[in-house]
């Protein structure tokens, strides 16, 4: 990266920042305060999600189910039981996790299309286990949800808090995606063979993300729950579960700005454009069908292939020409 | 030494491969060659462990592989290279060769994620080792091209330059020169005799046999899943059952 294109990244990151930092003085009114808290949170669970499907080519449709986990385990802690939100939210983290590497155990060794199936099956379970457990859950009246102590009481505090939340998740999932880590999911995703002749254990690898997947989406659930104040199982149906899955792809595998993008997108237009709000499901199905038709790689993909344009490359070699000297040097370092 | 002790191996009624035995030292270039279908991909493939074995012993020095993976066996130092290369198209033929270092990566996914200290010294040094094992391979002009966008033998020395990243002991080359013009099967030749004053034992699996010949210490010669003939490369060229199975009068 050169430093001009270095400084300039950093001055939007830096811009973007700010922005969603002074959004609640930017909102015109509390409705869309609350469609940026609905964003963040659904932000949250996406981001650990897109290591799953983007990067290692999982497709878990089921992850609305992991979500109820984490909102009715909030409502039971933190509401039932009196537990401060803050380690509830906590305790949620770790009960998603512990959810997803039960759920990824016997299910990550499956093909793709047998996988998908499993994380279908067990967002149906959830839901059901829901209305069946009504000591636990309140069956189909559902529970409140309590809110977070101050600082975070406030709409404009709650805000703050999923933002910090959905800043540090973003961050370890850029770091996973642009370090070794990365390479290996990505390895996993576009040739397994080629993965496990460098040495890669390619279910443990699965298993270590789709449990990371788990522990945000655990942690998304408390704050959706909160944010709504009232749960049932009428509120994770599995459409919901699609419609992460839709961000995903329609954002771009392998991408983490791309997905945001349809995370924002995807959640915003049908709330602000009212006639889209009353298509529902067929705008969603409307727009996968158009990106996959015609930008199979996501509309992170086009926005690259624009930049592209403005950086005509030259003609450039294709002979490859060892160098002997270099090649013995380079092997006996790599001895060191 | 990588030993395959008469290793047998079937598909349902096939008999792809029957008691075979070759030994590959550190430091040779060990050719293996006969017709299509005698068996030499399924033995490759059986030494790096894609394939179980039906009968006999893989083993590495004393150890017995048989029943280790094939990520296990390339955690061990055993490295290769796959017919129709098998590269990450969206990566940039610098990732692709780093991601040749992963049994080097100390740091878990949590230390990664946190990018703590030890994650950035796993890639710095890792991006460095790669970027010159491509240089040394040739391939210093493409570095931040996407792998999908490379030439075949581009991608078949990236292949090369991704296995050596791993410090092999040993590198399976599956049909290196298919493909190749014969400068750059020259080329190929170089890189394999440095590989070999390096210490690294390379098993060369191949349908050019004068290439083999040129360069091999040893060679292998195998029929319908049999072995022919095993010896230097004077002596098997010259052997009056390889000319007959294989070579043509």
């Amino acid at each position: 990266m050169t430093e001009h294109s270095r400084g300039a990244r950093i001055a939007t990151l830096v811009m973007g920042a700010v922005f969603l930092v002074a959004l609640p003085f930017i909102v015109r009114d509390q409705y869309q305060l609350h469609l940026a808290q609905l964003i963040g949170v659904y932000w949250i669970l996406i981001a650990g999600l897109n290591l799953v499907i983007g990067y290692s080519g999982q497709l878990s449709v089921g992850h609305v189910g992991l979500l109820a986990v984490g909102a009715y385990g909030f409502a039971i802690i933190a509401g039932k039981y009196d537990f401060p939100p803050l380690l509830a939210l906590i305790a949620c983290g770790a009960l998603g996790g512990l959810c997803g590497f039960l759920l990824g155990l016997p299910s990550l060794r499956l093909p793709g299309f047998y996988f998908a199936m499993v994380t279908l099956a067990f967002a149906v379970i959830v839901t059901e286990q829901s209305v069946a457990q009504t000591d636990l859950t309140g069956g189909g009246v559902g529970l409140p949800v309590p809110g977070f102590a101050a600082p975070f009481d406030s709409p404009e505090g709650f805000y703050w808090l999923i933002l910090a939340v959905a800043a540090a998740i973003t961050w370890l999932t850029w770091n996973i995606a642009r370090l070794m880590w990365g390479r290996a999911l990505i390895g996993v995703r576009d040739s397994e063979v080629a993965a496990r002749s460098v040495g890669i254990s390619v279910y443990r690898v699965k298993l270590i993300v789709f449990v990371f997947s788990g522990v945000t989406a655990g942690i998304a659930g408390g704050l959706f729950a909160s944010l709504q104040s009232y749960i049932t199982p009428d509120t994770f149906i599995f459409e919901l579960g699609l419609f992460f899955f839709t961000c995903i792809i329609i954002g771009g595998r392998g991408s983490i700005f791309g997905p945001f993008v349809g995370t924002v997108i995807l959640t915003a237009i049908p709330e602000v454009v009212a006639p889209l709000a009353k298509l529902g499901n067929f705008f969603y199905g409307f727009l996968l069908l158009v990106v996959v038709l015609l930008t199979p790689e996501g509309f992170g993909r086009l926005f690259q292939q624009a930049l592209a344009r403005f950086n005509p490359k030259v003609a450039e070699s294709t002979v490859v020409a060892p160098d002997p000297a270099l090649l013995r040097k380079a092997l006996q370092r790599a001895e060191d | 030494m990588l030993q395959a002790e008469s290793v047998s191996k079937r598909f349902g009624g096939l008999t792809a491969l029957s008691s075979v035995s070759l030994e590959l030292r550190p430091g040779e270039v060990h050719g293996l060659i006969g017709p299509n279908g005698s068996g030499k991909t399924t033995l490759l493939n059986m030494m790096s462990g894609y394939y179980p074995v039906d009968e006999g012993t893989i083993r590495l020095d004393t150890h017995v592989l048989n029943r280790e993976g094939v990520a296990e066996r390339a955690q061990r130092g055993i490295a290769r290279t796959f017919q129709k290369p098998r590269l990450l198209g969206p990566l940039s033929v610098l990732d692709n060769a780093m991601l040749g270092g992963w049994r080097d990566v100390k740091s878990g996914f949590i230390s990664t994620a946190l990018s703590l200290p030890r994650a950035l010294r796993d890639e710095r040094g890792l991006r460095d080792r790669a970027a010159e094992m491509l240089h040394g391979v040739g391939m210093a002009h493409a570095l931040d091209r996407p792998a999908s966008l490379l030439e075949h033998a581009e991608q078949r020395f990236l292949e090369i330059a991704r296995g050596l990243v791993s410090r092999p002991r040993f590198l399976l080359l599956d049909e290196p020169a298919g493909g190749l013009t014969p400068t750059e099967i020259d080329h190929l030749a170089t890189v394999i005799g440095v590989l070999r004053e390096s210490g690294i034992g390379v098993l060369l699996v191949e349908h050019h046999t004068d290439f083999v010949f040129r360069i091999s210490d040893r060679v292998t010669a195998l029929d319908l899943g049999r072995l022919v003939r095993h010896g230097t490369p004077d002596e098997v060229r010259n052997d009056a059952e390889v000319i007959r199975v294989y070579l043509g009068a």
